[in-house]
């Protein structure tokens, strides 16, 4: 089954990913792919112990990388978790080819501007998002299942490659 | 139970999704009445640095632990506070917090130490989700 959600959310594991994410799609592994939080033993140990009952491995960009394949044809689903695009583009440079990665919280910070209510972009993420664009990714906004998907095109057109 | 620790306040800041804590706050005091010095915090729209900062800005000034009170294990609220504790030492997180427990953390915050109080509180809000089904 592989992959059931690619997701770029500043939180990673959180409780909409748990709870709405994770009761639809009943996921039995979460990737977190992340530098920093992967050369922290304790946010290692925090995340590993955030999501009773699913199994949490948390990876570098090169690690995720070079066992993305695998991974995709194993049995069970897995979430993919990343926090932000720049990191998603870094995987797309490191041959990891995601086709649909879901938007779920890119929050506001300065210099950044609002696409909606819980995504808001600066210049480095909107040219981000034109790489992935441009190589056929699908950059869809949406925080819960029960609320409804748009692509990021569709609310910025400015990030149209 | 350590004197000095039995005569100071436990403090407590409630971290919870939206609105839930000021609005638990607000029906605890409809049972308890006024209540004084509990904080609240919402984790709506902020990202998890943005969390972890407000959350070490309520904890900074205590000076000999309290309570992160907090809605679910593995939301945001948990995670970030974790992030605090880690900072503070002396903190401890209590996640799944109900009504019941809220006013009894209320009624005891005076009398039992950190340790003692958070112990407590765990039972308490466990104890508090019963099931009553109709007789025949």
């Amino acid at each position: 089954m592989g992959f059931a959600l690619h997701r770029i959310d500043d939180r990673l594991i959180h409780g909409q990913v748990l709870v709405a994410w994770g009761s639809r799609l009943d996921p039995r592994r979460i990737w977190v792919v992340d530098d920093a939080v992967s050369a922290s033993a304790w946010e290692k140990a925090l995340f590993a112990d955030a999501a009773p009952g699913i199994g949490v491995q948390v990876f570098t960009v090169d690690e995720a990388a070079a066992a993305y394949a695998a991974e995709a044809t194993s049995a069970g689903s897995t979430f993919f978790l990343v926090r932000d695009l720049a990191t998603a583009r870094r995987l797309h440079n490191a041959g990891v080819r995601v086709r649909v990665w879901n938007l779920g919280g890119l929050h506001y910070s300065p210099g950044k501007t609002k696409v909606n209510d819980y995504v808001y972009l600066d210049d480095a993420d909107r040219a981000d998002a034109r790489i992935l664009l441009a190589a056929g990714v699908t950059l869809e906004v949406q925080d819960v299942p029960a609320s409804k998907g748009m692509t990021l095109v569709a609310l910025e057109p400015s990030v149209q490659p | 139970m350590d004197p000095a620790s039995s005569t100071a306040i436990v403090p407590a800041v409630m971290v919870m999704h939206a609105d839930l804590a000021s609005a638990l706050l607000r029906a605890a005091e409809k049972v308890y009445g006024p209540i004084e010095g509990v904080r609240v915090l919402s984790n709506e729209g902020l990202s998890r640095m943005q969390l972890e900062d407000a959350i070490e800005g309520e904890v900074q000034g205590w000076t000999r632990g309290g309570l992160v009170l907090t809605d679910f294990w593995g939301g945001s609220c948990h995670t970030c506070g974790a992030a605090a504790m880690r900072r503070h030492g002396e903190i401890i997180i209590l996640t799944g917090i109900n009504l019941p427990a809220l006013l009894d953390y209320l009624h005891n915050r005076a009398r039992m130490n950190l340790a003692e109080l958070a112990e407590r509180l765990q039972v308490k809000g466990r104890e508090s989700i019963r099931v009553q089904r109709a007789t025949p």
